[in-house]
């Protein structure tokens, strides 16, 4: 029998988290359509500051697919990032800074499964938030004139999902084989800053035009699937990447030994030594 | 070999277990067998090598170099097999907070669904007086350590690696802690616990082996260790005795107040009672000698540089 104690804790903790980020979405989302009619007719004419223009692409804000892709698809999954990385720094550097992972390891649990019900947890937890804010969608779009249909919808708020998976394995990585999760967290929010700028300009500055191919968010692709449906080459590739961070990650964790409490004083060769294992 | 010869296997054993932390070695060869059914104690200050012992134990960390098998099973490859057949309590002992003690409990139990057993977990919260339905970051440190040992045996597992198991407890709960290993250990399992405090240990074990430094120094039976301890006596003459009276071998004259004479005897009293029977003696008395004089006694070793001394006295 496949036990999983593991997932239904993480999942029972990270209940108030998702219903919290679930309902954030929500919200943002029923607003975003309900004032879409009082947009449309005064954004005809709206200069887009090319900055914004950059994140949407080719979109057009002043339709439906372009207004929802500025107004939600662009920011919403730094949401759902931030979730990822609190998710994935904590599932192995989180409960062994607190120390209670000793205690979880004495038990006979492997460590992989401990790990893999994790990342199932939090494959869980991103889905439901994601699927609690499509409700925003579901409440708003047909008591409203907006050229979008709720099949659109769905799929572009699916298509933030492996992105955000994206960044919960490479923080999961990170966490593996960093001292710290401090150190973690704060090299997975500079990789998703540092990436989504990179996207943005790129987008925007013809000269860097190529560099966005390197943003893991070039992959993700704003508002694109509104329009254009999933593109599933890019949504291997982000999923892929992910899993290749997982896989990273399991082998650093199982091979190396557990720290008590606090951050590990492994300094930089520590560190290197982890990753190349 | 043990299991050729039939003969019981071994239900912890070391066999020149080294460990590194980068340049630093924690563990420098330790050898050691614990033969089932007893309650062991491994004593030594802190940072002797005590909690990386018990962490090698369980896989947490893997030895540099060496072998421990617990129950004949190796420690780090068959460590789940060994996981499932131990209880461990941590010597950091940290659990989640946020949940209540008896979730908490639900979730070591569900580890292991076949050893489960609600009668003996409820005896257990009843003997320590523990209430496991408040949350745990609103338990005592001492009713967390009450948690963490009943965790830790309520599957009645074969093997428990107990880490300084009675930290925190108030003298009337270590007595009932030390009841309650008494019991464990009564049908052939096998209690580990470190400490660094003697009297616990010469309370509570059969055994104990002295850590010092990541070198194991000694391996005593506790009842042997105290036999052929050292005594202290104190002896009233009915005026001085002569000055040369203890001069004997093994007896050291610690103090002398007119004809009241202070003495250590390391090889049993025999020769001192003799030698004191031919002069008129006022008032004698003995003190059982306790774990730490022996201790001293015997392995006061220079301590080296880094080892906190005062934390092998008590």
């Amino acid at each position: 029998m496949l036990r999983c104690s593991v997932l239904t804790k993480v999942l029972r903790e990270q209940r108030i988290q998702v219903a919290g980020f679930g309902l954030a979405l929500a919200v943002i989302a029923a607003l975003d359509v309900f004032i879409w009619p009082a947009y449309r007719d005064p954004l005809q004419n709206f200069q887009v500051p090319p900055a914004l223009q950059a994140l949407i692409g080719d979109l057009n804000i002043a339709t439906a697919p372009g207004f929802l892709a500025s107004e939600f698809y662009s920011w919403i999954p730094i949401l759902l990032i931030v979730f990822a990385v609190i998710a994935g720094t904590g599932a192995i550097a989180g409960e062994e800074g607190s120390g209670s992972l000793d205690l979880l390891l004495a038990q006979p649990v492997s460590r992989r499964s401990l790990v893999l019900q994790k990342v199932a947890a939090t494959c869980i937890g991103s889905a439901l938030i994601v699927s609690i804010g499509y409700l925003g969608f579901l409440v708003s779009i047909p008591f409203v004139s907006i050229a979008v249909s709720l099949g659109d919808v769905a799929m572009a708020s699916a298509n933030m999902l492996p992105i955000t998976l994206f960044f919960f394995a490479l923080s999961l990585w990170l966490g593996a084989v960093s001292p710290s999760r401090g150190m973690a967290s704060g090299l997975a929010i500079g990789v998703a800053t540092v990436s989504y700028f990179l996207y943005s300009l790129a987008n925007g500055v013809q000269a860097l035009r190529s560099v966005r191919y390197a943003s893991p968010f070039y992959y993700y692709g704003t508002g694109d699937a509104l329009v254009h449906g999933l593109n599933w080459w890019h949504i291997g590739l982000l999923l892929g990447i992910a899993v290749l961070f997982v896989v990273a990650a399991l082998r650093a964790f199982e091979r190396r030994d557990v720290v008590t409490g606090g951050a590990s004083d492994i300094g930089l060769t520590g560190v290197l030594r982890r990753i190349v294992a | 070999m043990h299991l050729m010869t039939g003969a019981s296997v071994p239900a912890i054993e070391l066999r020149g277990v080294v460990k590194d932390y980068g340049a630093t070695r924690a563990l420098r060869g330790i050898d050691l067998s614990i033969e089932p059914g007893q309650i062991f104690g491994f004593l030594g200050p802190n940072g002797a090598g005590k909690t990386t012992t018990a962490r090698i134990l369980l896989d947490l960390i893997r030895p540099t170099a060496g072998v421990a098998r617990v129950l004949g099973l190796d420690c780090q490859r068959e460590s789940m097999a060994v996981r499932r057949r131990s209880g461990y309590l941590p010597g950091e002992l940290r659990m989640y907070d946020a949940m209540r003690g008896s979730d908490f409990l639900d979730l070591i139990d569900s580890f292991r669904p076949e050893r489960r057993d609600p009668q003996l977990r409820r005896a257990l919260l009843e003997r320590l007086g523990l209430d496991p339905t408040r949350p745990i970051r609103a338990l005592s440190k001492g009713n967390k350590q009450k948690l963490g040992l009943v965790q830790a045996l309520m599957h009645r597992p074969e093997v428990m690696i107990l880490d300084e198991p009675t930290s925190g407890l108030d003298p009337l709960v270590q007595e009932e802690v030390a009841r309650l290993l008494e019991d464990a250990v009564r049908d052939g399992r096998t209690v580990f616990f470190s400490s660094h405090v003697l009297p616990e240990v010469e309370r509570l074990s059969h055994a104990v082996a002295i850590i010092r430094a990541g070198e194991i120094v000694a391996v005593e039976d506790i009842a042997r260790l105290k036999s052929r301890s050292v005594h202290v006596l104190e002896v009233t003459f009915a005026e001085p005795p002569p000055a040369d009276l203890f001069r004997l071998p093994g007896v050291s004259e610690l103090r002398r107040d007119g004809p009241t004479i202070r003495l250590q005897a390391r090889d049993g009293l025999d020769a001192v009672i003799k030698a004191m029977a031919r002069f008129p003696v006022v008032d004698m008395r003995t003190e059982q000698p306790s774990l730490e004089d022996v201790f001293l006694a015997y392995y006061a070793a220079p301590v080296s540089p880094g080892e906190e001394r005062r934390d092998v006295a008590v």
